[in-house]
């Protein structure tokens, strides 16, 4: 009898422990079963607090992907072009990128034409970039897949400056353009840019500033 | 197949538990009389689902000034930072929600800008941290594209604001050290392609809006030379910068 009702003493205590250990919200000797002689209770509960640790909420604001398309070198034809970029969005609106890219220059209608001619080397056709842009989302907005799907997306315009290495030549340069990105998931993305680089050259004989746009596709990854 | 099944059922909750381990998300009490969820993080989004007083959110994670939460039954949205923040915790402690960076105590800013290095075009890029509100360490990687030559500059350097309590303007004064790579463009090739230099700097700064501000800087460096006499050119910047 005795050991019986020790154990069941045992038991309320250690549940009644628990509980407060749990939450702290119960005094935990209103769990206690009133003891029938009054006794006070054998064992004590010894509990430490816990320590709470509040999980960290984490900041998904950059952005790290890579792209392709294809780039109108002025002069220099149609080429396809590959890059990576980053970004780290700011506010809802504004967020600040960054581009590094390579393509590899066609020839001149000149070189075509007369082909003893050759107005850049062959290891100067390489076609380098990188910019400092900031962007502005201009559209935000959600995108529709059938009934179901909603992808949230955002149309944006970026503007910066760089540097482009043409003709083994580094060129101050200006950029800006357009885009779109949509948001497949809440960490992946897809881009759609199109950006245009000026810079000053006289590559072609006069000093002139050559447009070159490219038209790109990519996929970002936010952390 | 049927021995299978528990070893995959366990699988299962090993998968379930270790991401749920991996990602506890905080958990906040709706204290204010309800909480909006949007379909997207943006003051155009929908709200589309409304938490009420005393249920339980989710925070899974946060992007710009949102934070995508999951409702007690499972919708999944965006909260703003400033109705998130009016959430407490489950012991009754406000929200854990990190204090808008300010700007008179921010600690770390990076930035961007143009500027102009001895009539060369200069692209340049910094990161600079507070050591105190007055006091900054500032790195800079610079590269200025000229017709002659394209230099890379980085420099490492002290910074002091005069009035770091004025917001909109504040002059600024530095110094400091570094050094440039000379990579030629046209003949003849540089005597030198890597030299030490040193700076003293006068500028201003002053806060935009929400987490933006801007500097200007003008710089005069010495470039020590192997030659008789030493190169001193100047420079001066406009930069874009966030602080956090």
């Amino acid at each position: 009898m005795e050991i019986r009702l020790s154990s069941v003493l045992l038991a309320a205590a250690l549940l009644s422990g628990c509980s407060w250990f749990h939450r702290g919200d119960k005094a935990p000797a209103q769990a206690v079963p009133t003891e029938p002689q009054g006794e006070p209770s054998i064992i004590e509960p010894q509990v430490q607090r816990r320590e709470v640790k509040t999980p960290k909420i984490k900041a998904k604001d950059f952005e790290l992907g890579a792209y392709f398309g294809a780039i109108s070198i002025q002069d220099f034809g149609t080429n396809p072009i590959y890059g990576v970029r980053a970004a780290y969005h700011v506010t809802e609106d504004v967020f600040l990128e960054g581009f590094l890219a390579r393509s590899r220059a066609g020839t001149t209608s000149l070189e075509d034409v007369f082909p003893d001619i050759t107005v850049v080397s062959n290891s100067g056709r390489h076609f380098t970039y990188y910019d400092l842009d900031v962007g502005y989302n201009v559209l935000p907005g959600e995108v529709f897949l059938g009934r179901g799907r909603a992808l949230n997306s955002a149309l944006y315009v970026t503007a910066g400056m760089g540097d482009v290495k043409f003709a083994d030549v580094d060129q101050f340069a200006i950029n800006f353009g357009a885009g779109a990105r949509i948001l497949i998931t809440d960490w992946l993305a897809t881009h759609f840019d199109v950006r245009d680089h000026v810079f000053e050259t006289d590559l072609t004989g006069r000093t002139k500033n050559v447009h070159n746009i490219e038209a790109t596709l990519g996929f970002t990854t936010f952390f | 197949m049927l021995r299978l099944l528990p070893l995959l059922l366990l699988l299962q909750a090993f998968i379930v538990v270790t991401a749920n381990a991996r990602e506890p998300g905080l958990e906040l009490v709706v204290t204010a009389p309800y909480l909006e969820m949007h379909t997207g993080p943006g003051r155009g989004y929908p709200v589309f689902y409304v938490v009420g007083r005393g249920e339980t959110v989710t925070v899974l994670f946060s992007r710009t000034d949102w934070y995508k939460v999951r409702a007690p039954r499972g919708q999944e949205g965006w909260a703003r930072r400033e109705e998130l923040a009016l959430t407490r915790l489950a012991s009754g402690e406000p929200a854990p929600i990190p204090p808008y960076p300010d700007f008179s105590t921010h600690r770390w800013e990076i930035g961007a800008g143009y500027g102009v290095f001895n009539r060369q075009n200069l692209v340049t890029g910094y990161a600079d941290y507070g050591i105190t509100d007055s006091l900054d360490a500032e790195f800079v990687l610079q590269q200025a594209l000229g017709t002659i030559d394209n230099r890379y500059v980085g420099t490492i350097g002290l910074r002091h604001t005069f009035m770091p309590e004025w917001k909109w303007f504040s002059p600024t004064v530095g110094l400091g050290g570094g050094y440039q790579y000379i990579d030629d463009k046209v003949p003849p090739a540089p005597l030198e392609r890597t030299d030490q230099l040193a700076y003293v700097s006068l500028g201003a700064r002053g806060f935009i809006t929400r987490r933006f501000m801007w500097r200007f800087d003008w710089r005069s460096y010495v470039v020590f030379t192997k030659q008789n006499s030493n190169e001193e050119p100047e420079e001066w910047k406009f930069a874009l910068a966030v602080f956090f």
